[in-house]
């Protein structure tokens, strides 16, 4: 008796199971959406206020947000598209985008253009960023550029005044590693921080010396000459005494953890970063920032550009791709949410809401946007995107770099690797 | 046969959580990772079957293979023995009668059940650093201590103090096989006239192989597995100039940084290979000195 009983207890209470598992979704009032980005504290509080104000004003989408670090980002990432369940809507750069177009993960936004997704008002600017092929991919949330962010403070105390002593948009190596040298003089505080292994501050003077990171023909850009001048002028700054010591720096080669940044730990007087990255370094620290373009070669060539800070996509694993383009359309679109969002993901890419914005802007974001106002004209070009293999590339620099800050090889030596295994990635790639 | 089956029942039965668990959790990804090991793999796109290209590269053309190779033994065969005669020697002392022993077990068990963690990875990060706890102490005596964690001379030496720091669980199993061995033996030789080191060298160490090979071969193959430690000190990388690059590390940035799942599934292949033979080899020559009380001949 007793076997049977249980037996038939177990099944019927099983299937209740089930009823209740597969009875859900039915009973669900809304279309889940997920939302995943990489933030650092001050984007995660905004982010959550901004689905907050979308879920209440619409009842029948609930949005719910995650967020990681930008380490462990596209770790997660990868492991979500590998079980196939990405979430429907997720933060790109323009660096890796193109790598997840061409693999597929990331699908084509057309479709949505002009129903649930409303793009009228972006610049045109923003919207070819965004396109690959002639499909629409990708909606920019906003406008970014190369900052250098100083402490207001310690450069004032070594009397180095911005417009006087230097100009925060035209100044050269020379002139930084006198300056960098005279703040460590009068403060004890280097008055930069070492960018030997710092690869945005290197593509940066590819540039300028009249080259491109890659070529036409995807080959990769800078010579030997370029990469042996660009350490050099580093060394030449840290014997100077404006820098940290080598081996200080070197263990900070390839950190991307803003609360690590020399500016903010209080380790040296400037750090260089995302001009977006000005808002949550700023929340991070007492002194006021102030913000710079990267150094330059005498010759003023440009060398940063204006990229697209991030983007919002929508991933091959949405099951409901009308609901996630609506709330990507609220996300750039709608002035309550913009409001709070503010340019910490850079200058927004709509018009009304760059208008909307204006008068309630904080004191960083002012300077932000300022900041924007005076590299006008200063830029140079965007280059086509990356080809697949950049990203490893850009370790690999960040790694040998290493060399040069601990002594360990000459820089013609590490130079030499460094193109050697570059040119090796992108041709297994 | 059916008498067998019904005689083990009991025993299988309780062994079914872990035989569901590997038959549905751990076969599958261990047979898809040697599929995957012969094919290039992106997640994204369909795997790609390429023979035995992974492997020939690996061998042929991987620098940071063989250097993901070098670190990984280098720290085995430092932080192994060190490890087990610090386990030893904590052991012994624990094994004569202290008041409140118990604590003292406790706590020096304590570090190998956080040693793992990636608390204590990032602690081990604080404490090393610069401006951390172990230079400050240095300072005190006037000296000025290195860049441990960013000179590649000293950071592999960080994470082999961190593994021995984890003692805990070779110490208890020593404590168990110390306790096993007949007090008469020691009494015996004391009454020889023998001392301390003849006694430790004559009576504990042969009577304690088959505990010190059981030792050996799990810390061995733990410490050829380690991961987080170095993952988390290096940043993720084996930064500084690859010096903290163990082969877990390697295989993971293979796998998620670059998005190489199929060369990464052949790295994992050759680490189990690698771990058999080192564990064949340890069996080989116990033969020659580890002895069990019961073996015949």
């Amino acid at each position: 008796m007793s076997k049977l009983t249980r037996r038939t207890f177990l099944g019927a209470s099983g299937s209740v199971l089930a009823l209740a598992a597969i009875g859900r979704p039915a009973f669900a009032q809304s279309t889940e959406i997920r939302h995943f980005w990489w933030g650092n504290p001050e984007r995660d509080k905004r982010t959550f206020a901004v689905i907050d104000i979308f879920n209440q004003k619409n009842p029948d989408i609930h949005v719910t947000g995650e967020t990681l670090g930008f380490a462990d980002y596209f770790t997660k990432l990868t492991t979500q598209i590998a079980g196939g369940n990405m979430p429907d809507v997720i933060q790109q750069g323009y660096g890796v985008l193109f790598e997840y177009i061409a693999n597929g993960a990331i699908v084509p936004l057309d479709d949505y253009v002009g129903k649930s997704l409303d793009i009228s008002k972006m610049d045109q600017s923003a919207i070819d960023a965004g396109t690959v092929d002639g499909k629409f991919y990708a909606l920019s949330i906003g406008a970014n550029s190369h900052m250098a962010m100083f402490n207001t403070r310690l450069f004032e105390e070594a009397g180095i005044v911005p417009g006087e002593t230097f100009d925060p948009y035209g100044y050269t190596y020379d002139e930084l590693a006198e300056f960098a040298a005279a703040i460590k003089q009068a403060t004890g505080v280097p008055g930069t921080d070492d960018n030997t292994a710092d690869y945005q501050n290197f593509s940066d003077f590819v540039v300028q010396k009249g080259a491109m990171l890659f070529n036409e023909d995807g080959s990769y850009g800078p010579t030997q000459e370029i990469v042996e001048e660009y350490w050099s002028t580093w060394e030449k700054i840290r014997n100077a005494g404006g820098t940290p010591p080598g081996p200080e720096s070197a263990s900070l080669a390839g950190v991307s953890d803003l609360a690590q940044m020399g500016v903010v730990t209080g380790k040296t007087a400037m750090t260089y970063l995302w001009s977006n990255q000005l808002v949550g370094v700023q929340s991070l620290m007492q002194d006021k920032l102030g913000a710079a373009m990267y150094p330059n070669t005498p010759d003023m060539v440009p060398g940063s550009i204006v990229q697209p800070s991030q983007f919002v996509c929508l991933t091959r694993d949405s099951a409901n791709p009308e609901a996630a383009t609506a709330y990507m359309s609220a996300f750039v679109n709608d002035l309550d949410m913009t409001a709070v969002l503010g340019l910490e993901r850079g200058i927004p890419s709509q018009s009304e809401v760059r208008e909307a914005l204006q008068p309630k802007l904080t004191e960083v974001e002012a300077l932000s946007v300022e900041f924007f106002d005076k590299i006008q004209g200063k830029t140079a070009v965007l280059p086509p995107p990356p080809p697949s293999g950049s990203n490893e590339v850009e370790q690999t620099f960040e790694r040998l770099a290493v060399n040069v800050l601990l002594g360990e090889r000459s820089i013609p030596e590490v130079a030499s690797d460094f193109l050697n295994q570059a040119r090796a990635i992108l041709a297994r790639a | 046969m059916q008498k067998f089956f019904r005689r083990n029942l009991a025993g299988y039965a309780f062994l079914s959580p872990w035989l569901i668990g590997f038959f549905l959790l751990a076969i599958g990804p261990i047979l898809a990772s040697l599929y995957l090991s012969f094919t290039k793999y992106n997640v994204v796109r369909p795997p790609q079957w390429i023979g035995l290209d992974n492997y020939a590269y690996m061998v042929q053309f991987d620098q940071r293979f063989w250097k993901a190779l070098q670190v990984t033994f280098q720290f085995v065969v430092i932080s192994v023995p060190l490890k087990l005669i610090f386990a030893l020697g904590v052991a012994m002392a624990l094994d004569k009668g202290i008041r409140a022993i118990g604590w003292y077990r406790a706590l020096f068990y304590l570090p190998s059940i956080l040693g793992g963690s990636i608390a204590v990875a990032i602690l081990w990060r604080q404490l090393f650093n610069y401006d951390g706890v172990i230079n400050s102490i240095l300072r005190l005596f006037g000296g000025d201590g290195p860049y441990w964690l960013a000179d590649p001379k000293f950071s592999l030496w960080t994470l082999i103090v961190l593994a021995i720091w984890q003692f805990g669980s070779p110490m208890l199993i020593f404590l168990a096989g110390l306790r096993a061995i007949p007090q008469e033996l020691y009494e015996a030789a004391e009454i020889d006239a023998a001392g301390p080191v003849k006694k430790f060298f004559a009576i504990t160490v042969p009577l304690l192989a088959p505990v010190i090979f059981f030792n050996l071969v799990l810390q061995m193959i733990e410490a050829f597995k380690s991961f987080s430690g170095a993952f988390i000190i290096s940043g993720g990388s084996g930064a500084p100039l690859d010096s903290l690059l163990f082969f877990t590390v390697y295989l993971y940035n293979e796998a998620f940084s670059f998005l190489r799942m199929g060369y990464a599934s052949a790295l994992a292949w050759v680490l189990l290979l690698i771990i058999a033979a080192f564990t064949a080899i340890a069996f080989w020559t116990s033969k020659y000195w580890v002895h069990y009380e019961n073996e015949r001949g």
